[in-house]
């Protein structure tokens, strides 16, 4: 409690959580920056595809000639490729800031059923995402400043799906 | 005023917030729940679910990424 007292700038700033107006308005102007410099609108998943392309090829498969990739992983350069430029500025920043706050901590797997739950939910996440061409970055939060449609059909989704996991989730997880 | 602890360490949300409403459902008036966390959002949404329903909350750090949220049931 007393070093509440002694910082008190990195107390308010980089340790207690910010709000949730504050965090909109601050994402709303970076989404925009986004636009602006890196030209484009800015997916998640969309280079974890061509990185799975990419380790496909690697270990001899022909991934290239699929529909899905048709020559683009040829062509594809990581450093040019400004969504997963920005993905790995997203992960750099949430480590400065738990660092910053002084919250950073390696948690331990609590069970077999965690596991698992992680890799089937990734799994589900990684197709999900695919499959709508787009994660609720791409389909959401790029989508609804440039006044998009399907962001706000993504939105109603998954809300609706976001409802029906939590049911399951208190049924068969807790 | 017994006094129990409920482990979440290394549960992601929403279980911690869903095991301390099952937990607190279970206990009578006057006693205390001290909830061991270490996800920043659980850190958040478990505080504010309880000083919505009226209980007395203190938020603890007690390590790096780490935090006892200790809840006194009200009603």
């Amino acid at each position: 409690m007393d070093e509440k007292k002694k910082y008190p700038f990195h107390e308010t700033y980089f340790k207690k959580e910010w709000s949730y107006s504050t965090g909109a308005v601050l994402l709303t102007l970076l989404a925009l920056a986004l636009v602006i410099f890196s030209g484009g609108a800015w997916g998640v998943t969309g280079p974890f595809g061509m990185w799975g392309g990419k380790f496909l090829q690697l270990i001899g498969i022909d991934a290239d000639s699929w529909t899905a990739f048709n020559g683009s992983l040829a062509k594809y350069n990581f450093w040019t490729d400004m969504p997963a430029l920005t993905d790995i500025g997203i992960v750099a920043g949430a480590l400065l800031s738990v660092l910053l706050a002084a919250q950073f901590k390696i948690k331990k797997i609590k069970s077999a059923k965690n596991v698992w739950a992680a890799v089937l939910g990734g799994l589900c996440m990684g197709i999900g995402a695919r499959l709508s061409l787009g994660c609720n970055i791409g389909a959401f939060f790029s989508a609804l400043p440039a006044f998009s449609l399907h962001g706000w059909l993504f939105y109603i989704s998954i809300f609706s799906g976001a409802a029906v996991g939590s049911q399951l989730l208190k049924k068969y997880f807790m | 005023m017994a006094e129990q602890t409920l482990d979440c360490l290394g549960e992601a949300c929403p279980v911690p917030l869903i095991k301390t409403q099952k937990a607190m459902e279970k206990m009578a008036v006057g006693d205390v729940l001290i909830v061991d966390i270490d996800h920043s959002c659980a850190m958040k949404n478990v505080p504010d679910w309880a000083r919505s329903v009226g209980h007395n909350v203190e938020i603890e750090e007690v390590g790096e990424g780490e935090w006892n949220i200790i809840i006194e049931k009200t009603k």
